[in-house]
């Protein structure tokens, strides 16, 4: 970040004095980039092997969680109106 | 969809998912979800995927974009892009001191700083008499807050923004600190160094 311009990227400003509602906006823009789960991740080596099997593992879950998604919503399509009304 | 959810429970039930071996996994994946799905779509399969990685992008583009566009509180860019017509007490956002927060996981430190690089205070929880363990808590930055905030009130410090370095225990409780000494704290940025793969970090503990 020293070799950025300070003060533009990762910045939040406070409105109306509410600091909290400020810090909380900060905190969810950085872990929906992925920067809090990369510093947390980073604390310790990842070696190699345990690298390559949590991506793995991320990418099954992805696959599986969009899939069983779109099944979901798909299944779910009930609230339509009744097209036999009135029998 | 039951019968599916609980296999599925099982195969993610493991705690070395690495065992699961990805490519077979992945096929079971398919064959048991696309099993009842008619049309399998490009589109919604890789707009999952690619959410993270955009995010950024796209925001950057906002803050092109959308200049005057009055937002929710919770977009950067219009207020951003206004900050260099706002003053606070006659100074320019350049202008205005700067408190350094450092919370690692054992401490806090907190320093107030002009934009020139001036100290104006410097305070940490070591220094607020709490020690060992007590220090890595969010009552003791926020003591350490309220420290700092007092001495720089009494050099003529009102308006201050704030870098945070790092992800510890008194990382919000700080910021807390300082708005309860009296300091007006306008904006937060975070500065926590992250490295595109420099310094190797230490080993990975209970191996």
């Amino acid at each position: 970040m020293a070799n950025h311009l300070r003060f533009i990227g990762r910045t939040v400003m406070v409105q109306n004095g509410n600091v909290d509602a400020a810090y909380g906006a900060l905190s969810r823009i950085l872990s929906q980039d992925g920067i809090i789960e990369s510093v947390k991740r980073r604390r310790y080596y990842e070696k190699p092997c345990r690298k390559r099997q949590r991506l793995a593992y991320e990418a099954c879950r992805r696959v599986y969680n969009t899939e069983m998604a779109r099944k979901i919503s798909f299944l779910s399509r009930k609230s339509r109106t009744d097209p036999w009304l009135g029998c | 969809m039951q019968a599916v959810l609980t296999v599925a429970r099982g195969v993610w039930g493991c705690r070395r998912p690495g065992l699961l071996g990805a490519r077979r996994a992945r096929g079971e994946l398919r064959a048991l979800l696309t099993s009842s799905l008619p049309h399998p779509s490009r589109s919604s399969r890789s707009a999952g995927l690619g959410r993270g990685v955009h995010a950024g992008v796209r925001r950057l583009q906002e803050l092109a974009e959308k200049g005057a566009e009055s937002l929710s509180g919770t977009e950067l860019s219009p207020l951003i892009l206004q900050r260099n017509s706002m003053r606070w007490d006659g100074k320019t956002y350049e202008e205005i001191p700067i408190a350094h927060i450092k919370a690692t996981y054992n401490n806090t430190h907190i320093q107030v700083v002009s934009f020139d690089n001036r100290p104006f205070a410097r305070t940490s929880c070591g220094t607020e008499g709490f020690q060992n363990a007590k220090k890595a808590t969010a009552i003791a930055a926020q003591t350490a807050g309220i420290a700092a905030a007092a001495k720089a009130r009494g050099k003529g410090v009102l308006h201050v923004r704030v870098m945070v370095k790092g992800l510890g225990p008194g990382r919000k409780a700080a910021i807390k600190g300082l708005t309860m000494g009296g300091l007006e704290v306008i904006s937060i940025t975070d500065n926590t160094p992250v490295p595109h793969n420099g310094c190797r970090p230490r080993k990975a503990r209970r191996m």
